[in-house]
């Protein structure tokens, strides 16, 4: 016979769900439509990744970080090996320093173009925009084999620079990809704004006003859609940013409609940066660095922090630094963070929203539970 | 040849229905039924094909292409792969509202074909309240959704059974004012009636607000996108067809396409003149209509995002249910007064 | 900036009164005399960064909540107490963040062997 359901009613969405980007748990009470409460499980997927890193040598630990977070792999390798630069005290070349920024640009675009199909998968709309803009993310990603040898997890850092030199003719078919993402992007935006259905799902979607936002420590995208103006490649330049034209993408709004926005005025952005970094790059000099084993002994700062812009949000490495391996390294993860604010943005959302809202986050779960 | 076998056929069926003989009529009413079956299995089959392949093309994929010719025989494959499963009842479901749920759906969606003529000839009954019959067994859709979604006894299909429910209460009305406005333009609810008023212009010129209106409370009605709330994949995994396992599952699918082609041939009666058409036989017209109009509403299923189920019961009260009393009022003050 | 455990609370309440009103985040060092905990915080406006550090006994660390004054502090002190056995007091979880374990052990300290085989007690 059949169970008669109490009201609210507890509904489970996952571990296993369409729409969870990896393992992620939500206990969601619903009452009619409306979410009364919710509470996030995490942790499926927790490898200990800081307390691997603690056992491995250096560069060993480079794969490991790759996998935290699969859009944006080269991101995560990028903030290690510069936390270990910095350990180091090693000075960077300055193509090296030219050539990270145009892959991590470049990076920053195909995870961003991710994030636009996986949100309107998540809202109903069946594969159509998740298809065409993973295949624009997919010739950003062709372009990053042919710098970097694989398509998706690269290992291509190295101390003081990278494995190795841009391919010839790098630039020239950048300068042609980024031509093309320039007529895609806004006509993805045509498409998806003229579309009343996409912004009644997304306007007022989610709220986060900026004191909340503040409280709640979110970053990135997220915090930037709350009308906090804050980006470490600004903030804190690293690199060549300094050097380089752009402008921090900030929508007060503080709805899903905004996370979205912010990542289509950033993608114009990075494609700003990359062309700009590819007229100012050296043409003389190499960027490869050199294998740790030449530098050697002695560590020359014990502790450092490190902190990056990667496309979900601040990162950060707080990195305790013994001889041979890290001491401790903690990891500021940026999912993890903007996660713990789903409880707070889903108070009182239909229950439809919530997919929106998880959408709108962009949340890798490898990241989140480390 | 071909067509010249066809109507010798259909002058055959239509003595046989009127000569009187009980065995003939019962031999007519098999052919008929043989006749529809075919109909049917053809439409569903090649529009499960049909809609792989065109949703593909749209997300720049190639859809199934392994199985047969372009992979026309995909569909049957797993047909058999989904009848070749085990079957699996959940523990928590009614079973007997669990057994009958799916399957009464399908018969009453293949009850329309009683009053859905094919061709001035083809048709089981010429009821004087066709379109009143047609009406009834389209609000019978949601209750008999319900009673599958609220008997598997899973979460996920007892928010979908709640939708069902919110849903009806938002595009019913609207569509028995369209039809209503339908019969007042043909002055019956006789559907050969509504065809013949036709003969000279389409209701869709007539009445274009009202076709708007229709089609929308349609696609509502098919629960195709963007009111697919009830099997919405994101949110509710299958919605009401979450527990439904293998048969069901198939049998789930085959309603589907079942019910658009039903959905379909409403369309093309009520808006586009049914049958009518020159040169080629009546029940060509009527299928080529029928299958354009199938086509629209699968190209809008590529494009659009799910609306929100309270959305949908403000967008049914505020906009469809207004604009049909608007199309029935003009359609009286211009057309009949 | 080093500080006591027990000025804490008022430590971080004062720095947020000054602008310090961003918690980047909170995490511990086992240096195994002494477990060191680690508060981020930073001043969005002035662009400036402040860690506050605190020496805890290894064994039986225990440390005042903040989540009253920030709530991004929730899932961290939740992390903190599981990775690292450090209780948190103020605050009684219902369950553990990553919740596939006992939560017994604190395998960011050095004690806990990382290749060796964990028994869970459950």
């Amino acid at each position: 016979m059949r169970v008669v359901i109490d009201v609210p009613v507890r509904i489970n969405v996952g571990p296993i769900h369409p729409s969870t980007h990896g393992v992620l748990r939500l206990v969601v009470d619903v009452e009619g439509d409306k979410i009364e409460n919710m509470e996030a499980h995490i942790g499926f997927l927790h490898r200990g990744v800081e307390k691997l890193l603690e056992n491995r040598m250096y560069m060993q630990a480079c794969p490991y970080m790759e996998k935290l977070d699969y859009f944006a792999p080269m991101s995560y390798d990028e903030l290690y090996v510069a936390a270990v630069e910095q350990a180091y005290g090693v000075e960077i070349k300055e193509k090296a320093m030219y050539v990270r920024t145009i892959l991590l640009e470049l990076q920053r675009i195909a995870s961003h173009l991710a994030s636009i199909g996986f949100l309107c998968n998540d809202i109903g709309q069946l594969f159509t925009a998740f298809m065409w803009s993973f295949k624009d993310r997919d010739m950003v990603l062709k372009l990053l084999e042919a710098a970097t040898g694989t398509r998706m997890f690269y290992v291509n850092m190295r101390i003081g620079g990278l494995v190795r030199d841009l391919p010839p003719g790098f630039e020239d078919s950048t300068i042609e990809l980024l031509d093309y993402l320039s007529k895609r992007i806004p006509m993805y935006e045509k498409y998806l704004e003229k579309n009343p259905v996409f912004m009644e799902r997304n306007k007022g979607i989610g709220i986060i006003s900026r004191d909340d936002a503040k409280n709640l420590g979110i970053t990135g995208p997220v915090l930037r859609g709350s009308g906090v103006s804050y980006d470490i490649r600004k903030n804190k330049p690293y690199y060549v940013y300094e050097k380089l034209n752009f402008r921090t993408q900030v929508r007060n709004e503080g709805d899903n409609f905004a996370r979205y926005k912010v990542r289509m005025l950033e993608l114009r952005e990075s494609i700003r940066i990359v062309r700009e970094a590819l007229k100012k790059m050296p043409s003389e000099g190499s960027a490869v660095g050199m294998p740790i084993r030449l530098i050697g002994p002695p560590v020359k700062n014990k502790i450092t922090i490190t902190e990056r812009e990667l496309p979900r949000g601040e990162c950060m490495i707080y990195l305790v630094a013994d001889p041979q391996r890290p001491y401790r390294a903690y990891i500021r993860s940026a999912n993890f963070i903007n996660l713990s604010a789903i409880e707070e943005m889903c108070k009182g959302q239909r229950f439809a929203d919530l997919f929106s809202i998880i959408g709108g986050l962009d949340m890798v779960i490898a990241d989140v539970d480390r | 040849m071909l067509i010249g076998s066809s109507y010798s056929l259909i002058s055959t069926f239509n003595s046989w229905l009127s000569s009187g003989n009980i065995l003939l009529n019962i031999a007519a009413l098999i052919a008929y039924g043989i006749f529809i079956s075919i109909i049917l299995s053809v439409y569903d089959y090649l529009f499960g094909w049909a809609e792989r392949k065109i949703i593909a093309k749209v997300q720049l994929r190639h859809g199934p292409t392994y199985v047969g010719k372009f992979g026309i025989l995909q569909n049957l494959a797993d047909v058999i792969k989904l009848l070749a499963k085990e079957h699996i009842v959940p523990d928590t479901a009614d079973k007997f509202l669990y057994a009958i749920g799916l399957p009464a759906m399908m018969a009453i969606s293949v009850l329309l074909v009683l009053v859905l003529p094919f061709s001035p000839y083809l048709q089981a009954t010429n009821l004087t309240l066709g379109l009143l019959f047609v009406l009834v067994l389209l609000s019978f859709m949601p209750l008999f959704m319900f009673v599958s979604a609220y008997s598997t006894g899973n979460k996920f299909a007892d928010i979908s059974a709640q939708r069902s429910v919110l849903m009806m209460l938002s595009y019913e009305l609207p569509m028995l004012i369209v039809f209503a406005s339908v019969a007042l333009l043909s002055k019956g609810f006789n559907i050969s009636g509504i065809i013949s008023a036709q003969s000279t212009t389409w209701f869709v010129w007539l009445m274009p607000i009202g076709f708007i209106v229709f089609f929308v409370t349609m696609l509502a009605e098919l629960e195709r996108p963007p009111f697919d709330f009830l099997e919405a994949d994101s949110e509710l995994i299958a919605g009401w067809l979450t527990d439904y396992s293998a048969p069901y599952y198939a049998l789930s699918l085959f309603l589907d396409y079942t019910r658009m082609l039903f959905g379909s041939l409403i369309m093309a009666i009520l808006f586009f003149g049914g049958w009518s058409g020159p040169f080629l036989p009546p029940i060509i017209w009527l299928l080529i209509k029928a299958v354009i109009i199938s086509l629209f509403i699968i190209i809008i299923r590529t494009t659009l995002v799910r609306m929100r189920i309270d959305r949908m019961l403000k967008f049914g009260w505020v906009w469809m249910l207004p604009l049909s009393l608007v199309n029935l009022i003009i359609t009286y003050m211009v057309f009949i007064h | 900036m080093k500080i006591d455990k027990n000025e804490l609370v008022a430590k971080v309440r004062e720095m947020k009164r000054n602008g310090f009103d961003y918690l980047v985040a909170i995490t511990a060092v086992d240096y195994i005399k002494t477990v060191q905990a680690l508060y981020f915080l930073r001043n969005l406006e002035d662009n400036k960064d402040e860690v506050l550090e605190i020496e805890l006994p290894p064994d039986n660390p225990s440390l005042p909540t903040i989540i009253h004054l920030f709530k991004g502090a929730n899932w961290y002190e939740r992390e903190l107490s599981e990775m690292f056995g450090i209780k948190i007091e103020g605050r009684n979880a219902k369950r553990l963040l990553l919740e596939k374990w006992d939560g017994k052990a604190a395998p960011l300290r050095k004690s806990f062997a990382w290749n060796a085989p964990y028994e869970s007690s459950d």
